[in-house]
């Protein structure tokens, strides 16, 4: 039996004004799992308590090694990317992955030489002299270079236009093909109806989803009505006001046009306030 | 730990933390309030606590295969390395003034004289920083210029208690040349001494145990 990369339970956190509510997940390994969410659903708050970047209750298993128990050998495992590289500016690429392979007894200068060449790292370079993208990649370079085999990946494609998007995207799958397990938050969720094999749906500090892309995109179908009372009529969920009439989300088996990740987090976004 | 340090030495320190080494030769002027020589080292700390939390230093040391606990241990071991050549540094500054210069220019009529007393003074005001700004730091790695503001408060009050207490008649064995009233001297000097060890101790263990629940 094939451990899982990652698994998560009970993870809460309580601010004044928000609380990831005791979410569990796993991700199974060689998956591209794509947490989405909108702004302020608790995506982040969920990466950095997994990385115990923050104090939170719960449990993290990675390779089925307890985080809290072996803080340092589980995060040679992993590699971690908050946000793009937003980390020491004035320093040469070569200074900050010097730094780094000093925490790796496992480094691999060749495989690290071999990334840069393959993303055209330039080590010179200070790191904020870099674009966004190419911030994305010496992070990658980083961690893979010391064989991380699990990468949580922060909002990785915010700020990056469409053609570097889909560099990263290209990136993701060769990882995977690699055997390498990726958990990326994001909003950008076109990004992972190419990527992703797992989504987590977070709204509001809940995980309102777990389950695989084509299972979760072949849920709901998208159906457009006249008025709000057809809606109504045919139990579509989180109706809204489009162009051409009013539209919402209708199960799987009805008419309608298929259903976009974006389309289902609006609507299902909709339902939950109609309910509350 | 040993690449922690080797990170904080290669990506966090402030040039500051050196030229701030120079002035143990602060020592040669006459008539001059020696003490604040290490208000200057508790400066140069501000400085690379400040520049690594502008470089976001916290979040990337503890993504990288390190127990959060040691990663505020790190920062102090490299401290105390400097606080410790600064009080090294004094001394041979203080040796050479007090083989060199003649008793009239040994003297300080501004506050404590620098001779051996002078040394275990320094590590006072050192460990009192310590205790000060590294606990308050952790506690909220997001901020510096607080506990900077309170731990100089701290230093300060100390500064100018030995600099008042050197006008009281007790006190002059402690601001006379060396060698004279040498036991005396190097009894203050070694309980100096103790006093920056150990509460350079607690302000590491405690700032172990804050930086553990800090949020990054």
């Amino acid at each position: 039996m094939t451990l899982r990369a990652l698994e998560v339970e009970n993870l809460k956190k309580v601010y004044p004004d928000f609380t990831l509510g005791g979410i569990s997940f796993a991700v199974e390994t060689g998956q591209i799992a794509g947490l989405i969410g909108r702004n302020g659903a608790g995506k982040s708050t969920t990466l950095k308590s997994i990385m115990r970047l923050i104090s939170s209750e719960g449990t993290v298993k990675v390779f089925g090694k307890d985080f809290s128990e072996d803080e340092g050998a589980v995060k040679e495992l992993l590699g971690y990317v908050g946000g793009g590289f937003r980390f020491y500016p004035n320093k040469t690429l070569s200074a900050v992955a010097k730094a780094v392979a000093g925490f790796y007894p496992h480094w691999d200068k060749e495989a690290f030489t071999r990334y840069c060449e393959e993303y055209a790292l330039v080590l010179s370079k200070k790191v904020r002299e870099l674009s966004e993208g190419m911030k994305i990649k010496f992070s990658l370079a980083l961690a893979l270079s010391h064989g991380a085999k699990l990468l949580l990946l922060d909002e990785p494609t915010s700020g990056l236009d469409p053609l570097s998007r889909e560099d990263f995207c290209d990136t993701l799958l060769s990882l995977k093909r690699q055997g390498v397990t990726i958990l990326f938050s994001t909003h950008i969720t076109s990004d992972l109806m190419r990527v992703a094999d797992q989504i987590l749906y977070l709204s509001d500090g809940t995980l309102l989803a777990d389950e695989p892309t084509a299972k979760l995109v072949k849920r709901y179908r998208v159906q457009t009505f006249a008025s709000f009372e057809e809606a109504g009529a045919a139990h579509a969920m989180g109706v809204k006001g489009v162009k051409d009439g009013f539209e919402g989300l209708v199960a799987g088996t009805e008419e309608g046009r298929e259903a976009t990740l974006d389309e289902i987090m609006i609507h299902l976004e909709y339902a939950k306030k109609e309910t509350a | 730990m040993k690449a922690l340090i080797k990170k904080e030495f290669s990506l966090c320190l402030h040039p500051t933390a050196f030229v701030f080494l120079t002035f143990a030769a602060l020592t040669f002027v006459p008539n001059y309030p020696y003490e604040v020589i290490f208000f200057f080292s508790g400066l140069s700390v501000f400085f690379i606590s400040l520049s690594a939390r502008e470089n976001g230093d916290f979040a990337f040391t503890c993504s990288l295969p390190v127990k959060k606990r040691d990663v505020p241990l790190a920062r102090i071991i490299v401290a105390a390395t400097f606080q410790c050549a600064l009080l090294l540094l004094t001394a041979v500054c203080i040796a050479i003034k007090q083989t060199l210069l003649p008793d009239e220019m040994r003297i300080n009529l501004a506050g404590n004289s620098a001779n051996l007393a002078f040394c275990g003074f320094g590590a006072l005001v050192l460990g009192a920083f310590n205790l000060t700004f590294f606990p308050l730091h952790y506690r909220d790695p997001h901020k510096v210029g607080v506990p900077f503001v309170i731990s100089s408060a701290v230093q300060f009050a100390l500064i100018g208690c030995l600099v008042a207490l050197r006008h009281l008649p007790f006190y002059a064995p402690l601001v006379s040349p060396d060698p004279a009233n040498l036991g005396v001297k190097l009894a203050v000097l070694l309980g100096g001494l103790l006093f920056y060890a150990g509460m350079t101790a607690c302000a590491a263990m405690l700032s172990m145990r804050k930086f553990e629940k800090a949020e990054l």
